[in-house]
């Protein structure tokens, strides 16, 4: 089996005593995307930090496609968008992208050329005007996001580690890095990022590992954490006249465990034992009009909701990680 | 050694493109001209010196003394006819004569220069008094103080009973002061000439180590607080990161400098056809001769203190996130280099005093101060050899302890860390 593009061991890393990893271990399998997902604090940004080779880790080894040595460990093959993004302000877009070319080992006209293909690729030429001529500085914030985007992917890495990709993007520039993402992957790329919206990450992860407070809660395919996390889910949409019966029924614990209650859709998970077919019966005879009632797997933002727990959520849902 | 050289470069390219690096690279030289030329220009246009006659002669020596003086001072160059009002006036009476004059001096239709006041005491050689406009002119002081001495000693002449146009021919004394420097390379151009040259060489040496090392601390502020440096930094080491920009912005000022120099020389050199222009005769400017070893030792000494100012400006911009924290965090690199410049005058009036050699040993001031003594008196190749040692030592303590405060400042947000914890950086990393 090829070695993996990612293998981390028994990591640790504190700061003046906190504890920010704790003895972490993943491994990230080539040609996949992969979610590093946890609340504010969890330690992501720390792990990924560790991974670049930014900061060490006070125990434990990584090593990527293999190289465990911490000089230039595979440094011109990992493409790295940080979490808080900046460029030099003053700095001409072509030149920044050919300075960032240049530092991971991309010179002279074969640096141009990428920078012109990703410059058309993400409309930055072509339109009214050259953005490449302009300075940082005069652009807007999406469109600097876009010029870091092709930063971290003009030296064509086998490894892309997104941390937040999605913070602060557009709907649309969202779609472009999500379609980015999916490119990369199709290319036999291995793609590496940390969030906190599940959605996204279920929609394009492979495999997934949620840590918090610096330790690792589960890791796994997809498929695999849902099997191990699954129990009975129900999804069920009720018309807008919800007679009252309904809250006795979803309160009564012998049918259901707990019910994540969004208005139009409601998320219940079953009660050990308990019956879909009875809790169907119960609400038609309550009344309610139930336009979907569907046996569903469980979602991954309930999955990280069980497994991290309310308190380490609240700090996560609002910011990063 | 690839990535070192992009950043390098791009340190280089993007200063040498700003505005602000292109105009001063190119005003300078114009600056520089016009402090030759226009001194030349002006001195040459000024035909007459001041004419010191206009003034009150209070004479309370009951001689002829005034009237002496009057002629002495009468002219100038010109040869104008003496317009020294000379009122002889009896000692008692000579404070209401002093308050006359006061206000001939302050009146605002053509005032007098001033009124001199000459006694009992004038007459037995030990004093007389100036009271005027010009009192801080050196020159007119001295000028006046001249003619009194002169008048008086010919009056004592005359009363020995020597002939007015004998005293003349005697007295007629015109000496001036021609001073060299004697060295290893035997005799020198003036010693005045030597010490402004040294002077303006360690003014240079300490503008540049302050402005430059002020751009590094501000880039690497900005380079922190726009959050790239973690771009960056997981491309390439933060010793290598700190390396590129001292060496690149180390280069864009050598540029700056070479470009002054080479363009101050040529405009020196050619000051006879620019001269000409204006219908003015050149004169010969001494400067000191710069051979080519001292030119290289100075450019040593540049480069150690640049490296050494340059990785703790560095360091210091590492552990500020916004403009209000730079001054605080600069200051305690700022005040070395203070204290070498606060030091340039005592040393200039004697650069062989043990406090001017000790000042120049220490790897903080020798950038700017070894530089000022060498160019100044003969300092043995010994001492010479000691102070670099020194100094490169220095820039290796200073660059292995800038070096492992960057590390950690780079990645820290939030409140600027103490002294203390920077200690503890340096510590913990080593």
């Amino acid at each position: 089996m090829a070695e993996p593009a990612l293998d981390i061991q028994n990591i640790r890393k504190s700061f003046d005593g906190h504890v920010a990893v704790r003895d972490l271990s993943l491994q990230v399998p080539r040609g996949t995307v992969f979610g590093l997902l946890g609340p504010n604090g969890a330690g992501k940004t720390t792990t990924i930090r560790m991974i670049l080779d930014i900061i060490e880790p006070d125990s434990g080894t990584i090593s990527v496609f293999g190289q465990s040595s911490i000089q230039g460990r595979a440094g011109n093959r990992i493409g790295y968008l940080p979490e808080e993004r900046g460029l030099y302000k003053k700095m001409q877009v072509r030149r920044v992208l050919k300075f960032l070319a240049e530092l991971k080992g991309v010179r002279g006209r074969d640096a141009d050329k990428r920078i012109e293909m990703w410059l058309a690729r993400l409309s930055l030429t072509g339109g009214d005007k050259d953005w490449g001529n302009a300075r940082v500085e005069e652009l807007s914030r999406g469109m600097q996001q876009k010029v870091q985007f092709i930063g971290a992917l003009i030296h064509e890495p086998e490894l892309v580690i997104l941390d937040e990709p999605f913070s602060g993007l557009d709907p649309m520039n969202a779609q472009a890095l999500k379609d980015t993402v999916v490119d990369l992957r199709r290319e036999g790329r291995t793609v590496v990022f940390s969030t906190h919206l599940m959605e996204n990450a279920e929609r394009l992860c492979d495999a997934v590992c949620i840590i918090a407070h610096g330790d690792k809660v589960l890791d796994g395919t997809i498929a695999a954490v849902k099997a191990e996390h699954g129990g009975h889910y129900v999804a069920i949409a009720l018309g807008q006249d919800r007679p009252s019966a309904v809250g006795d029924i979803f309160a009564d614990r012998s049918l259901v465990n707990r019910i994540d209650d969004s208005n139009r859709t409601v998320e219940v998970e079953l009660a050990p034992n308990a019956n879909a077919q009875l809790l169907l019966r119960k609400l038609i005879d309550a009344g309610a009009t139930v336009e979907r009632f569907e046996l569903v797997q469980p979602s991954l933002h309930r999955i990280f909701l069980d497994t991290v727990g309310a308190t380490g959520v609240e700090a996560g849902m609002s910011g990063h990680g | 050694m690839a990535k070192l050289w992009a950043i390098i470069k791009r340190e280089y390219l993007e200063r040498v493109r700003s505005m602000w690096y292109l105009l001063s690279t190119a005003l300078a030289p114009i600056f520089f001209g016009v402090i030759i030329i226009v001194p030349m220009v002006i001195s040459s246009r000024t035909k007459a010196s001041p004419d010191l006659s206009h003034v009150v002669i209070l004479d309370a020596t009951g001689t002829q003394l005034g009237i002496r003086v009057a002629g002495e001072l009468a002219g100038g160059i010109t040869g104008a006819p003496s317009r020294a009002i000379v009122r002889a006036v009896a000692p008692s009476e000579l404070a209401a004569a002093e308050t006359t004059a006061t206000h001939e001096v302050m009146r605002a239709n053509d005032p007098m220069l001033g009124y001199l006041v000459l006694d009992s005491a004038t007459i037995a050689g030990k004093t007389e008094r100036y009271a005027g406009r010009n009192a801080s002119s050196l020159i007119d002081v001295k000028e006046i103080e001249g003619a009194v001495r002169h008048s008086l000693l010919a009056q004592r002449l005359e009363h020995e009973g020597l002939q007015a146009s004998r005293i003349k021919d005697l007295t007629s004394v015109n000496l001036e002061m021609k001073s060299e420097r004697l060295s290893d390379r035997g005799r020198e151009v003036g010693g005045l000439a030597n010490a402004l040259f040294s002077y303006l060489i360690a003014f240079l040496l300490y503008m540049m180590l302050m402005l430059y090392g002020q751009q590094i601390l501000r880039g690497v502020m900005e380079e922190k607080t726009s959050r790239v440096a973690e771009v960056v930094i997981s491309s390439v080491s933060t010793d290598t990161l700190l390396a590129g920009k001292v060496i690149g912005v180390g280069a864009a000022s050598l540029t700056q400098i070479l470009v002054w120099v080479i363009s101050s020389a040529l405009v020196f050199k050619g000051r006879g056809i620019i001269l000409a222009r204006f219908d003015v005769v050149n004169v010969p400017i001494p400067i000191p001769h710069i051979g080519l070893g001292v030119a290289l030792l100075l450019l040593t000494f540049f480069v150690l203190g640049f490296t050494f100012y340059a990785a703790l400006f560095a360091a210091m911009g590492s552990t500020v996130t916004n403009e209000q924290d730079v001054q605080q965090a600069s200051l305690p690199v700022t005040l070395l280099l203070v204290a070498s410049i606060v030091f340039i005058q005592p040393i200039l009036l004697n650069p062989t005093s043990t406090f001017s050699r000790v000042m120049s040993w220490l790897p903080f001031s020798a950038p700017i101060l070894m530089p000022l003594r060498m160019t100044m008196v003969q300092v043995s190749w010994t001492e010479l050899a000691g102070t670099l040692a020194g100094l490169i030592s220095g820039c290796i303590v200073a660059t292995w302890i800038a070096a492992r405060i960057y590390r950690v400042g780079m990645l820290m947000y939030g409140k600027r860390p103490t002294f203390r914890e920077m200690g503890r950086w340096v510590r913990r990393s080593a």
